[in-house]
């Protein structure tokens, strides 16, 4: 039989930068997915002539050629940049209200700040403020964590100390009096999950400073353009995947990992785990109880569930300035309100005036769609517990009801757009569910609050020796989070083996 | 133990006593309340358990099997939509779809209709060998054949060949069965009058609603045979049908339909997005298609290596799928049309023929990753499951 030093459970993001940068340094890594296909969120899937993207919207941390940021030197690092072609997008977001307000804002700090002073006049000084902040913070952030500073303090990083733990509206607050104003400084928080009130100013800071510092980025073919091209460099370094095979159970004696059972009962000896599963679905079904640690459980008790989403994945018959669309990523804006509110409605089935974000790839990329139409994916946050509780047969009418109001929303600011619609699909939080094996389907893991955040959290290690975890549940969401997550694991495991 | 510097952080004992409260008053991940499985499983069972409860002659070469749950329990589908048939056959195991043929409000059952092909391994043995009270197995209901009310027009036209009526028999009934407003033109071509499945069936429901139109038409019918005759062209069609703009078009049938139909629609000035088609199986005779290199002959027979271990023979006029069941390598399957990439394999060395228009994802394309359903030996192969 054949023997691994490691075995990873799922080939989304986590998983697979995990199993390639492990094979890159020459251990033998088994990577079971029980899906036939790579990737995980990271995917795409073919209807009628189009092949829609699932999951990626603006890929962060990416850089240019000449400014690399942190994603493209980790993708350098595992070997597989030069098999991928980036398409920078010219936009940093757009966003559209009913009511014709329309705002385009650049990648660029400048032409940010000057776009929104000259749309705001009489918040000039509070925009210039939120932004040093914003900045201030973030390299602040990078100077301690990222160049690892050996004597920080407050006196060097005041904007660090005073606001790491700061829920984002209480910044915008403090700075800002028009609520229009505050709602389009704060559309970002879709991507992580949590309204302003609820997220701390850090996330807000942070991700402009990417996105601006490193531009948005898409990729030719898709986020399953990567997902391919990483699994190919892990088998091009021995590495051994199987498709169409999950993982059953981890076996644990005395405290340490033993191997995988997969879902044919076989069983497969490793010393070492990662699992890019959620820590419930590793910790509660894949490990028997009795070797589940307390201190696992406690901590668990402690984390709530992220929302799921609700998609809308539409092929329409033109390109996408026929239809209005001409910026690649616009936030559909129809209540300012962010506070607590949001979290009531996401908590809802039905889609009324929440936001919601249209990502059409087509308008930075031409050749994303087939020639002569264009692609849109509709996403707006949604639980996942009301729709477990919908009987069986009444789930495509609802599904069908909400993407009804969904589409209504999008002719609203797009209005005709209905008449182009070629295919379309749609995905419920079941349907993430059912794909990613999350719990609730949730998509941003455990929910994001400060309490959350890798200073509080186990992060990507376990009491249960020879366990780590990669994946957005180990830490922060999205592209980069998760691809940089599978490298961590993959370097806690690489460097254990170096020091024994 | 060195102090770190983020517990000088403003506020940093509030978040301490945060956590100790959400640990307290948290969630307790039991098993059964978070397993995605239960869930998914009631909408999207890998695997369906059924008892064949009838058998019901519908014509000389055709019958209906009603399939009950061995568990009591169907999940819910969209009427046009299938469900994939697993079978051992002479050693052989292997799947085929089969559209669902009552309709989706009939929850205590599924009725598939299989016809007699010629020579087809499945066909003639849920014909010939199945019998009342036989255990079978499904996939759950999948494909994308239906009506979708965000954007398809309240007027259908449905066009079907042979048996591929089974779709329209679900969506027809469940229109009158549960007073749907819609209205539904079906042309259903055969050769033969005595070829016509369900024809009395669709007859009753016409006379019946307002809403459903039966036109059959028959290409060979009796000199004494006053129904429409010869193929479905656009001008029977337009006669049929009035008003072709307010119209979406459903077809199913052998690939020979889809050739004339489709142009006799496009002449209409039917855009492409409303004319919706539904899978059908591989192509029978692959060796005639366009771009098929002449030197291969269908019986031409190939080596192929799985994983990197065992090797296999392939004819090329074969789907590589089906000579992968043979020497029983088994690939997960559903559609077995091309489309629902269940069947996706990796090419590793070796060419494949692969038809025009199959919808494989352009990354899986750069990196030899086929649809091994409609994939084609024109070498020997290395292939990786």
């Amino acid at each position: 039989m054949e023997e691994y030093d490691a075995i990873v459970i799922g080939a989304g993001n986590g998983g697979i930068t995990a199993s390639a940068a492990m094979a890159q340094k020459g251990l033998n890594v088994l990577l079971l997915e029980r899906h036939n296909i790579p990737g995980g969120c990271a995917t795409s899937f073919c209807r009628g002539r189009f092949e829609f993207e699932v999951a990626l919207h603006q890929l962060s941390g990416m850089g240019t050629v000449e400014k690399p940021g942190p994603l493209r030197m980790m993708l350098a690092s595992l070997g597989v940049l030069d098999d991928l072609e980036f398409v920078e997008m010219s936009e940093l977001y757009s966003i559209m209200m009913p009511d014709g307000f329309k705002l385009s804002l650049k990648p660029d700090k400048e032409e940010v700040i000057k776009e929104l002073q000259d749309r705001f006049p009489h918040e000039k000084q509070a925009i210039e403020k939120f932004f040093d902040l914003s900045y201030k913070y973030a390299n602040d952030m990078l100077s301690t964590f990222i160049f690892k500073d050996p004597a920080p303090s407050r006196e060097k990083y005041p904007t660090m100390y005073e606001y790491a733990f700061k829920p984002a509206s209480e910044v915008l607050d403090s700075l800002i009096s028009d609520p229009l104003l505050k709602a389009v400084l704060s559309v970002y928080w879709g991507y992580v999950g949590l309204p302003p009130n609820r997220l701390a100013f850090p996330y807000l800071a942070m991700i402009f400073f990417t996105y601006i510092e490193f531009k948005p980025f898409h990729i030719k073919g898709g986020s399953q353009a990567l997902s391919n091209v990483i699994i190919n460099k892990f088998i091009s370094h021995g590495g051994t995947v199987r498709f169409n095979c999950g993982a059953k159970e981890i076996k644990i004696e005395n405290g340490k990992v033993k191997g995988v059972v997969t879902d044919d009962g076989e069983f497969i000896p490793a010393r070492f785990v990662v699992s890019n599963a959620s820590q419930v679905s590793t910790y509660v079904q894949l490990i028997d109880p009795q070797h589940v640690p307390g201190q696992v459980s406690r901590e668990m008790r402690g984390r709530s569930l992220s929302s799921s989403a609700f998609s809308m994945f539409v092929g329409f018959d033109c390109e996408p300035d026929e239809l209005g669309i001409t910026e690649p990523t616009t936030f559909l804006l129809d209540n300012i309100d962010f506070g607590d509110r949001v979290i009531n409605q996401m908590k809802k089935l039905d889609i009324d005036d929440q936001l919601l974000v249209l990502s059409c790839y087509d308008v930075s990329d031409p050749e994303f769609s087939p020639p002569g139409t264009c692609q849109a994916n509709i996403v707006t946050l949604k639980y996942g517990e009301p729709w477990l509780s919908i009987p069986p047969a009444q789930y495509n009418k609802t599904k069908f009801r909400c993407a009804e109001a969904m589409l209504r929303r999008v002719e609203a600011i797009y209005p005709g757009v209905r008449g182009h619609i070629e295919e379309i699909e749609v995905a419920t939080p079941l349907t993430h569910m059912r794909y990613l094996g999350h719990p609730n389907g949730s998509i941003y893991g455990f929910e994001q609050y400060t309490k959350d955040s890798m200073f509080f959290q186990p992060g990507r290690y376990s009491p249960i020796e020879g366990l780590y975890f990669a994946s957005g549940w180990a830490g922060d969401c999205g592209f980069h989070p998760t691809l940089q997550a599978g490298l961590s694991a993959a370097k806690s495991i690489v460097r254990k083996l170096e020091t024994e | 133990m060195k102090k770190n510097i983020f517990e000088d952080f403003d506020g940093y004992n509030d978040i301490l006593e945060e956590i100790e409260h959400s640990r307290k008053y948290g969630i307790n991940y039991s098993a059964e309340r978070h397993s995605p499985a239960q869930f998914i499983n009631r909408l999207h069972p890998p695997v369906l358990s059924l008892i064949v409860s009838d058998i019901i002659e519908e014509t000389s070469s055709t019958k209906t099997l009603r399939l009950i749950p061995d568990d009591g329990y169907l999940p819910p589908f969209l009427a046009g939509q299938y469900v994939a048939l697993t079978l051992e056959i002479g050693g052989i195991r292997t799947s085929r779809p089969y559209s669902i043929s009552s309709p989706p409000n009939q929850t205590g059952f599924y009725d598939i209709t299989v016809r007699r092909v010629d020579g087809g391994l499945v066909s003639n043995y849920l014909l010939d060998e199945v019998k009342k009270g036989d255990h079978l197995q499904s996939s759950g209901p999948a494909g994308h054949f239906y009506y979708n009310p965000l954007f398809h027009d309240k007027s259908m036209v449905c066009i079907a060949g042979g048996s591929g009526i089974t779709p329209f028999m679900s969506m027809v009934n469940e229109i009158a069965d549960c007073g749907i407003d819609r209205t539904v033109f079906l042309l259903y071509g055969n050769k033969n009058s005595g070829d016509v499945i369900f024809h009395e069936k669709f007859q009753a429901i016409s006379d019946r609603f307002e809403n459903i139109h039966y036109i059959p038409v028959i290409e060979e019918p009796p000199d004494d045979y006053d129904g429409s005759r010869g193929l479905i062209t656009g001008d029977l069609i337009k006669e049929k049908i009035g008003n072709v703009d307010d119209k979406t078009f459903y077809l199913c049938g052998p690939q020979g339909m889809y050739d004339f139909c489709i142009p006799e629609l496009v002449k209409l000035g039917i855009p492409d997005k409303k004319i919706r088609e539904e899978v059908y199986g591989a192509p029978a005779n692959i060796c005639d298609y366009a771009g098929w290199p002449e030197d291969i002959k269908a019986e031409t027979v190939f080596k192929v290596s799985v994983n990197g271990g065992r090797t296999l023979d392939a004819r090329a006029g074969e789907p590589l799928i089906t000579a992968l069941e043979k020497k029983g390598v088994i690939v997960p399957s559903l559609c077995r049309s091309g489309e629902c990439s269940m069947c996706r394999i990796r090419i590793i060395s070796g060419k494949v023929f692969q038809p025009k228009g199959v919808p494989v994802r352009k990354s899986d394309r750069q990196f030899g990753y086929v649809h091994s359903c409609v994939s084609y030996p024109l070498d020997d192969l290395a292939i990786a499951l």
